[in-house]
């Protein structure tokens, strides 16, 4: 500017703000930025933050995305193949054109190269001694979450190696055995003991455990369910459970030419297409209905891509051998009546209908049921394992009363891993797990605990955002992104995953489909919309922070904010 | 062209040694001036008949004639709050507009003129609607008459390439925004031999702008913020003071011009008024024609002469004076009117006069609105008819017939 000229005329210019106007103060109606429950994470049993992750994806941070899911789920890699995702049938994606992949995309984030994320467990004062039994989906995952809180865990395990059904069950062509071995990798590196080859009762007894401050029980379900026909101990009939075993231990099993599978829920399937690609012809006999099948639909349809043949409403009443090699097993012809307890329709015998089929091996998949001969009979109930008396023994898995899943089975451990952290800390009551749900049903969160403990406030109750309150005109409709699979002639003869992974541009757009429903994603809307210039947002950290002494309460913000992440609120 | 200058009489192709005349329109006659005083900054939006004085501007800057930025801005308020800025960054600014276009800038004009910034701006009169039309009338620029800027009203396209020039050196001086107004097509685009000046000639007269940076990019302010009433008062004062030191400015700006270019106008113009019996007040275009039906009269042994008023704000009242006081009769034709209130050079001339002891009579016509044509019998007839009436009317006369 200069010396000042006489001959030049001043003229006002301020060179002060307009800030020092407070312009917020003249109304009481403020923004909150929240962050809300997405439906997607309420309907997973877990609780992932499938929003959060997804963002990450998007954002091509990977190390924070898979950082984001080991919070929540020691499995990513099992849970990103071989489960059915309610988390896709809650999006509310689906409402407007197509869910968001987002199994796929726990897939694609799990296996990451190298693994960018060392996990840390959490600083605890009072570490505590608890014995996990059984190194399944349950136990591992007990353990996982204790030594995530700071505790020592000790897994006991019958057999020779851990993983349980996820080891000994699924079959490699739906979980190949190297991502089960780097995650249960991932859990031993956070310092859990595991005692391989050791059963409960009869390596040690159940008293010795009594010197472990807690017990989690997860023992499985490992005894298969008999038939109880006559010819069932003949050569050539197998248990589902045994055959799928002798899989997975790469042993050499021989079929024949024809199997004929008796069961309908996912070890049936496993079962078949396992057997298929032995080279068998295969049958399945279910004595339900198509529709009252326990098994994964997906588990379904790939089965019956790969050649499977599917038989109904048949109950098996015997099994011979006929010409000193075939099997022949007799059916009772069924149909169905009325529902039962189950809502699923009974079936009831049609009389004097009978169909035999002819198979050199019959392989029985119709349930299993938990070994109790070792747990002492105050903790068994109807035939599971039930801790009511005891504080210091949980359980979980699916030797305990719920839906028998490996999400299921990992939501109980993490249940149980927090009960038993609040024990510990002289917080008794379970119902205080209640403060750390995310959603409705029942989903806790172990990141939303952790903080609770670092922090000792309790949690507010967070609401599930709704299909209503997402602002879908912010949204061009687009199709779900779907990863391949492997080709149906090709799967006869491989025991080759079958689901291909994703590539990372097909996972990145993907992720960019979630509407981050109640969250944050830094799409900036409100900070371009808001008529103040009050709006600062932290695109790293995904926070929005609003000047107050400027927000005039226009309400814009949470008008412009396509995924419900802000809310008007009346300070008064 | 060539053609054409080929057949022009030796006086129009070599005027007086400052080199060859061309054969331009008034607008480019502009164009020609803005480029002449090195305008870095034009900011404008196109309306008729003003266009080609954007579009010629334009052609030079895509040409690399022009050294400078031409923004081509979404409205005329916009043109002229652009102008305004630059302007106080210390860089000469140039736009141009018409009738609605100036109407929509009215808000910015009084900017312009509070923050004191030396804009130069052509208006090309057109008639203000409704009803639509393109024609010359005066009543568009008038109708700014209270933004505190400088008008200047031009006779042809060689005065409005001058008097841009002046602008520039009297707006700078004074620190208030200048409005050059030229009639639309008859001088606008109306063809005449023009003498435009050599470039070393202008710059010697106006050198390049070096005014003082009232507003600095690095160091952000808010100007124009609400000020005190009595803040607001010495604002008004300190302008108004300015501005009426601009007649004798003016006059010696023009005065400068004539000894280094060979052309003067003046504020105000007299032609023959010393014997009068009835002085005609014009302005704009119409004066040329005045000057062809005076000249005839004369022959006739009338005595009448004429006023060409060229400087409106501020008003000449002293040239007016020395040029009016002690004349018998005056007609003020006005291509204009206020309606209810008459012609407003008019009313500007009894507002001026009216202190004066010896002031004349003074009659009003209101002729050539709507760009209706001014013939030198309108002229005739207005002087002639001011001759024989003994007590001139309150309400002005309209002139509604072209021909006798």
């Amino acid at each position: 500017m200069g010396k000042a000229d006489p001959a030049v005329p001043v003229i006002p210019i301020s060179y002060g703000r307009t800030q020092v106007i407070e312009t917020g103060k003249w109304s009481s109606l403020k923004p909150q930025p929240l962050t809300m429950i997405a439906p997607c994470r309420e309907a997973c049993p877990i609780g992932t933050d499938i929003p959060l992750f997804l963002h990450f994806i998007e954002r091509g941070r990977y190390a924070e995305a898979l950082s984001a899911v080991l919070k929540e789920n020691p499995f990513p890699g099992v849970c990103g193949r071989v489960w059915f995702h309610p988390c896709e049938a809650s999006c509310n994606r689906a409402q407007y054109d197509e869910p968001v992949s987002i199994q796929m995309l726990e897939r694609f984030v799990s296996s990451i190269k190298p693994e960018p994320v060392s996990l840390i467990p959490a600083p605890n004062q009072a570490p505590q001694r608890i014995a996990v039994i059984g190194a399944g989906p349950a136990g591992l995952s007990c353990a996982y979450f204790l030594a995530l809180l700071g505790h020592y865990a000790t897994v006991f395990e019958a057999k020779k190696e851990p993983g349980g059904v996820m080891r000994w069950g699924i079959p490699r062509f739906r979980l190949p055995k190297p991502v089960l071995k780097k995650e249960i990798g991932r859990i031993l590196s956070l310092g859990v003991q595991l005692r391989t080859n050791c059963r409960v009762g009869k390596d040690i007894t159940f008293e010795e455990l009594d010197k472990f401050d807690a017990v989690f029980l997860s023992p499985g379900a490992g005894i298969n369910s008999l038939l109880s026909i006559e010819g069932e101990n003949l050569e050539g009939v197998w248990n589902g459970g045994e055959f799928l075993e002798r899989i997975n231990a790469l042993e050499k099993v021989r079929l024949g030419k024809t199997t004929v599978v008796i069961g309908g829920g996912n070890t049936a399937m496993d079962v078949a297409r396992a057997a298929l690609r032995l080279g068998s012809k295969v049958t399945i006999a279910y004595r339900r209905t198509r529709e009252a099948m326990p098994a994964i639909p997906d588990e379904i349809h790939e089965a019956e891509e790969e050649g499977v043949a599917f038989q109904y409403l048949l109950q098996p009443v015997k099994i011979r051998r006929i010409r000193g090699k075939k099997l022949r097993v007799t059916f009772q012809c069924m149909k169905s009546g009325a529902p039962d307890k189950s809502n699923r329709p009974r079936v009831l015998p049609v009389k004097g209908k009978y169909v035999t089929l002819e198979a050199d091996s019959v392989i029985s998949a119709v349930g299993e049921i938990v070994d109790l001969s070792w747990i002492p009979e105050k903790l068994v109930k109807n035939g599971l394992v039930e801790t009511g008396g005891d504080p210091r023994i949980f359980a979980g898995g699916d030797a305990v009363a719920q839906p028998r899943t490996i999400a299921d089975a990992i939501a109980a451990a993490k249940r149980a891993a927090i009960s038993m952290d609040l024990l510990f800390r002289g917080n008794q009551g379970r119902e205080a797990l209640a403060g750390f749900r995310a959603g409705t049903k029942g989903s806790v969160s172990l990141d939303a605990y952790l903080r609770f403990r670092e922090e000792g406030k309790w949690p507010e109750a967070k609401e599930v955002v709704s299909d209503g309150r997402i602002n879908t005109l912010y949204f061009e409709k687009s199709r779900r992104v779907v990863a391949g699979k492997l080709q149906r002639d090709k799967r006869r003869k491989t025991y080759r995953e079958v689901n291909l992974a994703p590539d990372e541009a097909r996972a990145v757009y993907s992720a960019s489909r979630c509407y981050s429903c109640g969250q944050c994603n830094a799409c900036y809307n409100c900070f371009y919309f808001c008529p103040e210039g009050a709006i600062a947002i932290n695109r790293d950290e995904r926070t929005r922070t609003v000047d107050l002494a400027h927000c005039k309460g226009c309400g814009t913000c949470a008008r412009a904010c396509p995924r419900n992440a802000v809310i008007m609120k009346d300070m008064v | 062209m060539r053609n054409l200058r080929a057949g022009l009489p030796k006086k129009c192709r070599d005027h007086e040694g400052y080199g060859m005349k061309e054969f331009l329109s008034g607008n480019d006659a502009v164009a020609h001036a803005v480029k002449l005083c090195r305008t870095p900054l034009i900011a404008a939006y196109p309306i008729t008949p003003q266009t080609s004085i954007y579009e010629r501007l334009s052609g030079w800057e895509a040409s690399g004639q022009l050294k400078g930025i031409m923004m081509r801005t979404e409205s005329e308020h916009s043109a002229m709050a652009s102008c305004i800025a630059a302007s106080l960054t210390g860089v000469r600014t140039f736009t141009a507009t018409s009738s609605q276009g100036l109407a929509l800038m009215h808000e910015m004009l009084h900017f312009a003129a509070g923050c004191r910034t030396p804009i130069v701006m052509v208006n090309v009169n057109r008639i203000i609607s409704a009803p639509w039309g393109f024609w010359a009338d005066h009543l568009d620029s008038l109708s700014q008459r209270d933004t505190g800027w400088m008008q200047f009203y031009c006779e042809n396209g060689q005065e409005a390439l001058d008097t841009v020039i002046q602008a520039y050196k009297i707006a700078e001086q004074v620190y208030l925004p200048a409005m050059i107004a030229t009639d639309a097509f008859f001088v606008s685009h109306f063809v005449e031999p023009v003498d435009v000046p050599d470039q070393e000639q202008v710059d010697a007269f106006l050198p390049p702008l070096d005014l003082p940076h009232r507003f600095d990019v690095d160091k952000p302010g808010f100007l124009m913020p609400v000020v005190t009433s009595e803040f607001y008062r010495h604002y008004k004062n300190a302008a108004s003071t300015a501005m009426d030191s601009v007649q004798e400015l003016a006059e010696q700006v023009d005065e400068e011009f004539r000894r280094k270019f060979g052309r003067g106008y003046g504020v105000v113009e007299s032609l023959l008024t010393d014997d009068a019996e009835v002085v005609v007040v014009t302005e704009g275009s119409m004066t040329s024609t005045a000057r062809v039906a005076i000249g005839d009269l004369r022959q006739e042994g009338i005595k009448v002469g004429l006023l060409k008023l060229r400087l409106f704000r501020p008003f000449p009242v002293r040239a007016v004076h020395k040029a009016l006081c002690g004349k018998k009769k005056i007609a003020v034709i006005d291509r204009n009117c206020s309606v209810g209130g008459g012609g407003i050079f008019c009313q500007e001339l009894k507002a001026a006069l009216f202190h004066s002891k010896d002031h004349p009579g003074i009659y009003s016509y209101i002729a050539g609105v709507g760009g209706t044509d001014i013939t030198p019998d309108v002229i005739r007839r207005i002087a002639l008819k001011t001759l024989e009436s003994s007590i001139p009317a309150d309400a002005p006369e309209w002139i509604m017939n072209d021909e006798a």
